[in-house]
């Protein structure tokens, strides 16, 4: 286990700022989730801290010790690539043994720390082949293998699950948690995978455009997403993002959906008359009778199964889309009018001009503080 | 499991020698060629100085006269015409004919693989010994194309012999050896050509001959623009088939720019026009080769991109 | 594509006979010619049909020319030796040099790294009598002139662009990732060169050295200018032996036979790299 802290990395390609004035700290033993749309410059940071990049600007600390300089063969990281990048002349046994034959150990020792990892990760039985005749899993799995053989203490993972097929995926998704908790080490994951992030990461840092936009616990970031990009980028399906302009009303804020009043809670007059941009996850909205209060009243146009849930489309009647989800197998209606009720303690609110969230909380204490 | 190297126990001072490091891996190579260089800046000195090698007492600058010379100069206009005609008539034929046997050669089957490897012999015979050989086919004695020609009523057909027939001779030796060049290399463009245009066009009814003017030349045009370039270059410089068939003559009909300075240099001993000669070549293809690695750049990184 | 008449593929049949009819008769040919003697050469018209005598290439061997005028010393055989000493020689320097530089050049973009390959490029095109001629007086003052050094050093000039932009490409070729894992791992650069991009490069060196070997084979004009008569490869060897013995066809043929078997053989065994390497790895086979 280590710590890693970089900071205010800047790195150029051309005229390209890749990573722009980045800094994240990676506590001990800590799992930290790098999540981002590609080009976001997560495998340039990757590459950094392995030492195979070298920044422009800022430094690299690992384990506290100044690594900027230090070439990657002294770093003791440990590292897998997206690409598997194995050594396509030497068989899964040598691919791995890699990692251990630069430290000079003995064959014996070598040997033992292979096969132990090798039967860790289920690959023990094809260490002869060569990178050709392996499947992709076995490949994917190798190349596991060759970051896990060393026990480094810096574990870096880029998106190590992207090229394997979706049963594969699931059953790492559940397996490497374990494993990488077996392990011990401080763990960096690039991934573009919500539900990976979530999973794996004690931490998620949000990357786009060579900035880390927001890092907190996957709960964090799901519930409040700082942007109204990160908002879209977590959860399936994608989260309602409609245009609204909250009124006043007598007990604060609201913004009408199908002539129907939406409470807004927590936000006041202060937000009145401003173009914002309501987020409504489809799993916080449920269908409702015409009666119940608060009910907005739409058309159901289709209906879709998303794996183990449904989700179905619907339009306000200013025909604005809204996506609802329920557990695959409840019952809901197939096609003409509904009603939804929106659980409003669950909407999110952004500023529509730069994208930011509001907060009710902040907001709510400013106004206390206006009115002492 | 084994210990692992402490972070923080790194040797320093590694960044200086992975900036040096790729300077120290090509400068064998580079001061090796530097060395090379030094004559090239002799021979420019030499182009502006009168200097005989039989006199080496009168050597003396006279900046611009041996290239002013040559505009009074008549053989230094025949080397020209006879370097550019060589180089036109060699590299026009070796096109057509190359690009039609690719054309012929397309499809990949045995027999056509087979052709294809075999053409790549007289590619990689040494020219001045491929010159050597077809010498021996056209003895006027006993030649074999000699007996052909007769055979077609040209009695005493003469070959390189003869100021009429010298430069065919030499262009057929040339034809001969760099044919498989441009051949191999359109052969390589066409079968690299996507096969979907040639489908729909098929399939549509496309009459051939605006399938191979509208689709096939325009999509093989960077090969034949590298190819003919890269064959164009090493034509207007050809020495080796020309000095091993016939040595320039005969008289001066095969005087192209290289043999010219180098019978200058070493039968006339005259440094300062065979040099002025080389450089007003190198000028040529300086800037043949400029044109030329454009070309070749945007090819080499099709090929490298679809690697 | 379309399926073929009968008319067109019979007239697509003579032109590929022709075709191969034209590139490969002055082989078969002088081939042909090396197993006769004068007397079955001279006849005209001509025939193929003789009784092939080994006698031209015993002669060669030997060195010993019988001639109506006794015996003629002949030194082909050491011509050969040379051929086959500078090729080798030429190549494995150029290796050694041009190898390294094509993995800075592939990669590290370091600063100049592109004008000095290019530079390097240039001399493939620049005219060779350019640098040979003022080259003579250098080697000259120098004491390199006819010796296997300076002959070596100039045929640089063919080997070291070839290896150095055919083995570049191949550099390129492997994945990066697979050379930072393998540092990642725990190696230092050289121990990476030495077992990942070696290794892995290795039939692309192997292409451009044999490319480069015939390429210096088949020079001719470096030894014409500076090789006198002991230091002189085939090529230079084979027209001095027109010269000088004359009339003894059968023996020039034999010359060429065993000056252009090895280019031949190597070309054949190489055939596969040959369109990438002539192109300078412009275009793949």
């Amino acid at each position: 286990m280590t710590t890693l802290q970089l900071k205010n990395i800047v790195k150029r390609y051309k005229s390209q700022t890749v990573l722009d004035d980045l800094s994240l700290d990676v506590a001990d033993g800590e799992r930290l989730v790098l999540f981002g749309p590609s080009g976001a410059g997560k495998t340039v940071l990757l590459r950094l801290v392995a030492g195979v990049v070298d920044p422009d600007e800022g430094q690299v600390l690992i384990g506290g010790a100044d690594m900027t300089d230090v070439d990657a063969e002294y770093r003791g990281v440990g590292m897998a690539f997206q690409n598997f990048a194995l050594f396509p002349h030497m068989s899964a046994f040598d691919n791995i043994a890699s990692a251990l034959t630069a430290r000079r150990s003995s064959k014996e020792a070598i040997a033992a720390g292979v096969g132990k990892v090798a039967k860790l990760l289920k690959i023990d039985h094809v260490l002869t082949h060569h990178p050709k005749a392996l499947s992709n899993g076995q490949k994917q799995r190798t190349a596991l293998a060759r970051a896990l053989v060393g026990s480094p203490p810096l574990l870096l993972l880029d998106d190590p699950l992207r090229n394997v097929d979706a049963k594969l995926r699931f059953e790492m998704r559940l397996e490497l948690p374990r494993l990488l908790a077996a392990q011990g080490a401080t763990v960096i994951y690039v991934t573009q995978d919500y539900k990976e992030a979530m999973a794996l990461g004690d931490r998620i840092a949000v990357m786009f455009e060579g900035r880390i936009r927001q890092i907190g616990t996957p709960a964090d970031i799901y519930n409040t997403p700082a942007e109204i990009e990160i908002a879209r980028l977590f959860g399936d399906p994608t989260i309602n993002l409609l245009d609204v302009v909250p009124q006043r009303g007598p007990d604060g804020a609201f913004v009408e959906l199908s002539g129907v009043r939406l409470r807004l809670p927590g936000f006041g007059p202060e937000i009145v008359g401003k173009a914002c941009v309501l987020g409504i996850r489809p799993e916080s909205i449920a269908f409702t009778d015409a009666s119940a209060p608060g009910a907005i009243p739409v058309t159901v146009e289709a209906e879709t199964p998303l794996n183990e849930k449904t989700v179905t489309l619907t339009l306000t009647a200013r025909r604005r889309e809204i996506l609802v989800s329920r557990p695959a197998g409840t019952p809901g209606p197939q096609t003409g009018p509904a009603h939804l009720a929106v659980n409003s303690r669950a909407t999110l609110l952004f500023d529509k001009e730069n994208g930011r969230l509001m907060r009710p909380s902040e907001l709510a204490s400013k106004r206390n503080g206006e009115a002492a | 499991m084994a210990s692992v190297t402490q972070p923080g126990t790194a040797p320093r001072g590694f960044r200086i020698s992975k900036r040096v490091l790729p300077y120290v891996l090509s400068l064998p190579a580079l001061l090796v060629c530097i060395g090379i260089l030094i004559p090239f800046f002799s021979a420019v000195l030499y182009s502006f100085q009168r200097y005989r090698l039989s006199q080496p007492w009168a050597r003396q600058f006279n900046w611009g006269e041996n290239y002013l010379n040559f505009f009074t100069d008549p053989g230094f206009w025949n080397t020209l015409r006879v370097s550019l005609l060589y180089a036109g008539t060699t590299v026009i034929l070796e096109l057509l004919l190359g690009l039609g046997i690719a054309l012929l050669l397309q499809r990949r089957s045995t027999v056509n693989n087979f052709i294809s490897i075999m053409l790549l012999l007289p590619l990689m015979t040494a020219p001045a010994l491929a010159a050597l050989m077809w010498k021996l086919m056209t003895n006027p004695g006993f030649g074999i194309l000699s007996y052909f020609a007769s055979l077609i009523g040209l009695e005493n057909f003469r070959w390189a012999s003869s100021p009429d027939t010298a430069l065919l001779t030499v262009v057929l030796v040339d034809i001969w050896v760099y044919t498989p060049f441009i051949m191999i290399l359109l052969l390589a463009g066409l079968r690299s050509l996507p096969t979907q245009p040639f489908e729909a066009a098929a399939l549509d009814g496309v009459p051939r001959t605006f399938v191979f003017f509208r689709i096939t030349l325009p999509m093989l045009t960077p090969y034949i623009l590298t190819a003919t370039l890269f064959r164009l270059l090493d034509s207007i410089q050809q020495f080796d088939i020309i000095y091993a068939m016939t040595q320039g003559g005969p008289g001066d009909t095969l005087t192209v720019f290289q043999v010219e300075a180098y019978l200058n240099f070493f039968q006339s001993t005259n440094v300062g026009r065979s040099a002025a000669l080389l450089i007003i070549l190198w000028a040529i293809t300086y800037t043949l080769s400029n044109v030329f690695i454009k070309n070749w750049l945007r090819l080499r990184e099709r090929a490298r991109g679809e690697a | 594509m379309e399926t073929m008449s009968p008319l067109e593929r019979l007239l697509r049949g003579i032109a590929l006979t022709l075709v191969v009819v034209f590139f490969m008769f002055p082989i078969v040919w002088i081939f042909l010619m090396s197993f006769q003697t004068n007397e079955t050469i001279l006849r005209i018209p001509p025939s193929v049909v003789f009784t092939p005598t080994l006698d031209n290439y015993a002669a060669l061997i030997t060195g010993k020319l019988q001639t109506a005028a006794g015996t003629l010393d002949i030194a082909f055989m050491r011509n050969l030796g040379n051929s086959v000493f500078l090729s080798v020689v030429s190549v494995a320097v150029a290796l050694l040099l041009g190898v390294p530089a094509a993995y800075a050049f592939a990669r590290h973009k370091f600063k100049g790294s592109e004008d000095i390959a290019f530079t390097l490029l240039s001399f493939r095109f620049a005219p060779p009598l350019l640098v040979l001629l003022p080259l003579t007086q250098y080697f000259q003052w120098l004491g390199l002139s006819n010796t296997y050094f300076g002959l070596i050093w100039v045929y640089q000039l063919i080997c070291l662009p070839l290896i150095l932009w055919i083995v570049r490409g191949y550099f390129e070729d492997i994945s990066a990732d697979v050379e930072y894992a393998y540092r990642i791992a725990g190696h230092s650069w050289f121990a990476t060169f030495r077992k990942i991009a070696l290794p892995l490069a290795g039939p692309g060196i192997a292409a451009a050295g044999l490319l480069a070997f015939i390429f210096a084979w088949n020079n001719f004009v470096f030894a014409l200018v500076l090789a006198s008569a002991d230091k002189q490869p085939v090529t230079v060897g084979a027209l001095a032996f027109v010269t000088a013995s004359g009339i003894q066809y059968g023996q020039i043929a034999a010359a060429i036979v065993l000056s252009i078997t090895p280019t031949l053989a190597l070309a054949l065994y190489a055939q596969r790299y040959l369109v990438e390497g002539l192109s300078l790895g412009a275009v793949k086979g």
